[in-house]
């Protein structure tokens, strides 16, 4: 899988996308039932019975010297066990692309990324309770990082909280996402073989008219290597628009997000990092419903 | 073929094979006044909701009108009122027949455009709302049983039948 290639050829190739999407880098956090946003999550469940299948492909893009393109594909498939309760399976890819970078050796390669189970529970219906509540578990294992696409072997663990209120007759949609991260075996890829890290973001979303929906999402990840809060790393804020569009059975989301805020290893003076970040993440998801 | 290609292929072929075409329109407005009050004859309501009348069918209800919902006097007695509330991607058209005196006769789903939540046209959940007028809650977990998967749904056309029954008790009594 790691044999190089032309991107260029790849590019040209009529099937590049759906091939980068489908062989190309990975997400460790892999997303459940239909998405507003590109990366925060509702409360709602898929009902009983019914499965979804997701691709999601995300670009990140540009650091601060050389060139960078980071492509993570994940492709998921989501299983209603009951009314509240979902699981997910899936599969992550990624291309990596770099040219002239101040950590990353040039690259250019497709690699497998890994696999990932999440279990989400519904304890609180955004349609019923007044506000959603749900926990979220998310486990996988990576065989490859996703900032050069280096060997690791990884294993994470990583719950949720999610918190969804809508308004205006479910027009108007809110969600909260607030979680955590334990993994082990991040190196070689990086210098630390474990990290603890915290997530969380925010996202509002309006149906400006019948099957489409816009809106804006932040999130910010803060990571501290062996587990220990006095070894801090580094925090990113992201934020940017997203625009949604769903019907009976199939939708779609695109998101863009740039790092508004950065702080910690390899901070430039503009209060950004790049070490593991990027300045632009642009995000597309789509999925169907069975 | 390529290894890339090998790879791709089978998900290409689940996306080109997955968008299937559903009808979604079960009933239209004549069909549902014949399902609702067999043998009688329809007219059209001369009248109009006066914006005093619609708010006051909004705070009633607790419900925002979007459009204005299409109603015609049924011969021989009775209301039929064709509304839509909003679905999770579209809008769910549907019709609620009303007796002489303001009660549910019987309620239709005539439009329905969602992913999940096709549960509310089952009669056995419709026929809750017989009998119900102005003065029942029409709420979920209260007199409306909520349908577990379908929330949305269930909800909003619990919501818009509330909104029917209020029209009646302040535009058409």
């Amino acid at each position: 899988m790691n044999r190089p290639f032309s991107f260029a050829s790849l590019a040209s190739s009529g099937a590049g996308l759906l091939a980068i999407a489908l062989v190309a880098g990975a997400n460790p956090t892999a997303r459940a039932d239909e998405n507003l946003f590109g990366f925060i999550r509702g409360a709602e469940t898929l009902p009983k019975g019914h499965f979804d299948f997701y691709q999601t492909i995300t670009l990140r893009t540009s650091k601060d010297v050389g060139v960078y393109r980071g492509w993570d594909s994940d492709t998921e498939v989501e299983y209603g066990f009951t009314d509240k309760l979902q699981g997910s399976f899936s599969v992550a890819n990624r291309y990596i692309y770099s040219r002239g970078g101040s950590d990353l050796d040039d690259t250019n390669h497709l690699t497998f990324g890994g696999v990932d189970g999440s279990l989400k529970y519904r304890l609180l219906s955004p349609f019923k309770d007044g506000i959603g509540l749900a926990v979220r578990l998310e486990t996988g294992w990576l065989l490859h990082d996703e900032v050069g696409g280096l060997l690791e072997h990884e294993i994470y663990v990583a719950p949720d909280i999610i918190l969804q209120k809508n308004f205006l007759d479910d027009t108007l949609i809110t969600e909260l996402n607030f979680g955590g991260e334990w993994a082990w075996g991040k190196d070689p890829a990086e210098q630390y073989y474990k990290e603890w890290s915290m997530q969380g973001g925010v996202g509002i979303s309006y149906r400006f008219a019948p099957n489409w929906f816009i809106g804006v999402e932040g999130h910010a990840r803060s990571e501290w290597p062996l587990f220990n809060f006095n070894q801090f790393e580094h925090v990113t804020v992201y934020a940017g628009p997203a625009l949604h569009y769903g019907t009976e059975r199939w939708w779609a989301t695109l998101s863009y997000n740039y790092q508004v805020w950065g702080h910690g290893v390899d901070e430039t003076s503009r209060s950004s990092t790049f070490a593991e970040e990027t300045k632009h993440v642009v995000r597309l998801k789509v999925g169907f419903n069975f | 073929m390529s290894d890339w290609k090998t790879l791709i292929a089978p998900a290409a072929l689940v996306l080109s094979t997955s968008a299937p075409c559903f009808a979604t329109v079960y009933f239209t407005a004549d069909q549902a006044q014949k399902a609702i009050f067999p043998g009688a004859s329809c007219t059209p309501w001369a009248g109009k909701l006066t914006d005093v009348q619609k708010k006051a069918i909004e705070k009633a209800s607790d419900l925002r009108i979007r459009k204005d919902p299409q109603i015609w006097r049924v011969s021989g007695g009775g209301w039929f009122i064709v509304d839509e509330v909003v679905g999770k991607h579209e809008f769910i058209t549907f019709a609620v027949g009303l007796t002489a005196s303001g009660a549910v006769k019987q309620i239709e789903i005539m439009e329905y455009k969602e992913s999940y939540g096709g549960e509310v046209r089952d009669a056995k959940w419709r026929a809750q709302f017989t009998g119900k007028t102005a003065k029942d809650p029409l709420r979920l977990d209260q007199d409306i049983q909520n349908i577990s998967g379908a929330t949305l749904s269930s909800r909003h056309v619990a919501e818009g039948v509330r909104r029917a029954c209020a029209l009646y008790d302040i535009a058409l009594k």
